[in-house]
């Protein structure tokens, strides 16, 4: 297991700061201290931050806060953010509306 | 209308297609086809495009290209459209977004 | 589902000249992108662009654009605009959204040309209306012809907080302060010293405290930061504005290559995430290719070329050419690109702080600080040369990949020699016809016309001016300095404009003689 996630490190205590109301994550208003505050309650990787907070999970799909949320993660672990694996890729890449992306034509133009 | 830009200096006199008349959120303004909504708004003056469901705070354009989906508005009875690359057609209906659903207006 | 050859997602200036490229060797080629027009932030970019001849140096970005389009249409590339890639899946199937439809396409081969998005910084009131990306300025102005604001605070040093600084300005809006945490310019010098000879103030080692307002920006307040970025009490300054801009970088968009099981990387040198690819863009995936910021993020100019190796590199892997005439075809672009990635600014060199040139000069940490150079500094650089009569003054101080004014002078005045990132050279005894051409092709408007003895105590100084309204001839006003300070009297002698300029304009000032050296720019009374 990468080292990063190994739960039973100790990354201290969760310390209230004053900027923990910052939003963060635009689109589904997640604030700094949500996210913070997920990382010491045991969510070390940026794909369960998203699933437990919705953090990277609205309209943009993380496109604006992405690197944002990697980077506080990363400060409450006391790693740097170049070692945090980002979230998992996949479609849709754009938002889409479920009747657009239900509706596959299969022959192309 | 002052934020226009009549003449650049380096791209001159920038053309423009035929100007149309739409509704924000039921007033009417003036812009031009085929412009993105946002671009007309802004022009216009106005800068809040919606209130975010949670919190209930003011949001605008913020990337202009289509990625931030911060500019969203109802269009055309349709929530969640991205004003910034979202053309402009005569007679659009454009409301303030208010979480998901169009902003009550107070009489 | 629908097979072609080569499938390329982005129609920006790498996506476009990979599509050349391939159609060139009769290659079925499709490009898709997202948005409603080609060009990606090519028609973004007014500003001459730097490198030699090859790099399209002196060239309006938009204008490289334009060429760009004609030659993809002359070559028969297929461009679908509205066309969104939504999935990159196993054996290089594409879904991609158009219109009310989701379509799947297979491409024996694939370019990622996604380009980049902008990094955001947080601080209190950030999510207020007003406070905007940099490109949705350029956006709005360049594209739609509509004013991001009236006055404009802009956080981000870079060379794209720079340049869109002087968009800003050359549009009609008020820039009341750029502002940057870091304690120097990121930048080009040459970018900075244009902005800060308008006056507008920098303030480094600075960053926003708060955006103001209730339901937009009406003010901003910012402070000084130590070496920690912590804020230091007491240095708090306020501005009135309506608008905040920031430029605070770009990241490489690459969720398509993850998606399509590249190996990735973070590289704080590239931008963030990229896919680990070779020189001719190769990634871990057979079949799969990278080209322009995704791979790494540096200027257009690279872009376009990364671009053209990767679209014959496809062409090899497809059988459209062997090895021998793809190593062949690619050793120029290659040439071209290492020439590009030379100098200060390198991408080897980011995050250093370079304190001498190349000449062994040391870099005036005014221009580091401040945006200018101070007078007392100037006089160190090679282009810089007391002369009788008219004579260029390059006042280009860093060893940037850019070689414009070398071809520009028809007299051999000005010299960079065989290496594109020397300074210029005020070459002795080579005579200035004062023709100005120098002044116009300098991409960074470092070069002024100087002439000490032009009249009956008074000295002439030919600046670049890209402003509206273009002060008429006999107009009175003031000369500013580099540091954008009213420093004298002056009068407009002459004002110059050709098609060679290419919308630069040539604006010759009247001052006294002692100001010859120091009065860079001028505003009208």
């Amino acid at each position: 297991m990468c080292k990063i996630n190994d739960r039973s490190r100790n990354i201290g205590q969760y310390i209230p700061a004053p900027d923990d109301d910052m939003i963060i994550c635009r689109c589904e208003e997640v604030t700094k201290g949500e996210i913070r505050r997920a990382v010491h309650a045991g969510l070390y990787t940026i794909t369960e931050i998203r699933r437990y907070l919705r953090a990277g999970m609205g309209l943009c799909q993380g496109q604006t806060c992405a690197k944002l949320v990697k980077g506080i993660v990363a400060k409450e672990l006391g790693v740097s953010p170049a070692e945090l694996e980002p979230a998992g890729s996949r479609a849709p890449m754009r938002p889409i509306e479920m009747e657009v992306f239900g509706n596959e034509r299969a022959q192309g133009r | 209308m002052e934020m226009r830009i009549k003449e650049h200096p380096i791209l001159g006199v920038q053309e423009k297609e035929k100007e149309v008349t739409f509704f924000f959120d039921g007033q009417e303004i003036k812009g031009y086809e085929g412009e993105p909504i946002a671009a007309a708004l802004k022009a216009a003056g106005f800068m809040v495009h919606r209130y975010t469901k949670k919190e209930h705070k003011p949001r605008g354009i913020f990337c202009a290209i289509g990625r931030c989906t911060d500019c969203v508005m109802v269009v055309d009875g349709k929530p969640n459209v991205r004003t910034c690359v979202t053309p402009l057609k005569e007679g659009m209906q454009i409301q303030t977004q208010d979480g998901v659903t169009a902003l009550k207006q107070m009489k | 589902m629908k097979r072609y050859d080569l499938i390329i997602v982005g129609a920006g200036p790498s996506g476009l000249s990979a599509a050349v490229e391939a159609a060139k060797r009769g290659i079925q080629v499709v490009v898709f992108d997202e948005n409603e027009k080609p060009g990606g932030q090519l028609f973004k970019q007014i500003h001459k662009f730097f490198g030699s001849k090859e790099h399209k140096a002196k060239i309006r970005g938009f204008r490289i654009g334009e060429d760009l389009l004609k030659e993809a249409s002359e070559c028969g590339v297929e461009v679908v605009l509205n066309a969104t890639v939504i999935g990159l899946y196993l054996e290089k199937e594409v879904t991609v959204r158009i219109g009310d439809a989701v379509e799947h396409y297979k491409g024996d081969a694939i370019i990622v040309a996604s380009g980049a998005s902008e990094n955001m910084v947080t601080f209190d009131g950030w999510t207020l209306p007003g406070v905007i990306g940099a490109g949705a300025a350029q956006t709005m102005m360049n594209l739609h012809g509509v004013k991001p604001g009236r006055k404009i605070l802009m956080l981000g040093s870079g060379n794209v907080g720079l340049v869109v600084s002087f968009q800003l300005l050359q549009c009609g809006c008020d820039v009341v302060a750029l502002v940057d945490a870091a304690p120097h310019i990121g930048g080009y010098g040459v970018h900075a010293a244009k902005v800060a000879r308008t006056g507008v103030p920098f303030y480094l080692s600075h960053t926003i405290v708060k955006a103001e307002g209730e339901d937009r920006v009406t003010g901003v307040r910012i402070a000084e930061v130590d070496d920690k970025f912590q804020f230091i009490p007491g240095t708090e300054k306020h501005f009135e504005v309506d608008t905040i801009c920031l430029a605070v970088g770009l990241s490489p968009m690459s969720q398509l290559l993850k998606m399509a099981g590249c190996k990735m990387e973070d590289n704080p040198k590239k931008g963030g995430q990229v896919p680990i690819c070779d020189e001719m863009g190769r990634t871990s995936v057979e079949g799969v290719f990278v080209a322009g910021d995704v791979s790494g993020i540096e200027e257009a100019s690279s872009a376009m070329i990364e671009g053209r190796i990767a679209g014959i590199t496809a062409a090899e892997y497809l059988g459209y050419m062997d090895s021998i005439e793809s190593g062949q075809r690619v050793k120029g672009h290659e040439e071209a690109l290492e020439g590009l990635r030379q100098g200060m600014f390198a991408p080897k060199n980011r995050g250093k702080k370079i304190e001498t040139t190349d000449e062994g000069i040391q870099i005036s940490e005014n221009l580091l600080k401040r945006g200018y150079i101070a007078d007392d500094e100037i006089g160190r650089y090679p282009g810089i040369r007391q002369a009788a009569g008219v004579h260029p003054v390059m006042e280009c101080t860093q060893n940037i990949p850019c070689n414009p004014c070398q071809d520009a002078c028809p007299k051999g005045c000005i010299s960079i020699g065989e290496n594109i990132t020397s300074l210029p050279i005020a070459v002795e005894g080579a005579e200035c016809v004062g023709c100005g051409m120098c002044v116009a092709s300098c991409s960074g408007q470092a070069i002024f016309l100087v002439d000490e003895q032009a009249g009956d105590g008074y000295a002439s100084v030919t600046m670049p001016y890209e402003f509206l309204p273009l002060p008429e001839v006999g107009a009175r006003g003031k000369g500013l300095g580099r540091d954008g300070r009213p420093v004298c009297e002056a009068e407009v002698l002459k004002v110059q404009t050709a098609k060679a300029f290419d919308q630069t304009h040539l604006l010759t000032v009247k001052v006294p003689v002692y100001m010859a050296m120091k009065a860079r720019f001028f505003v009208a009374d």
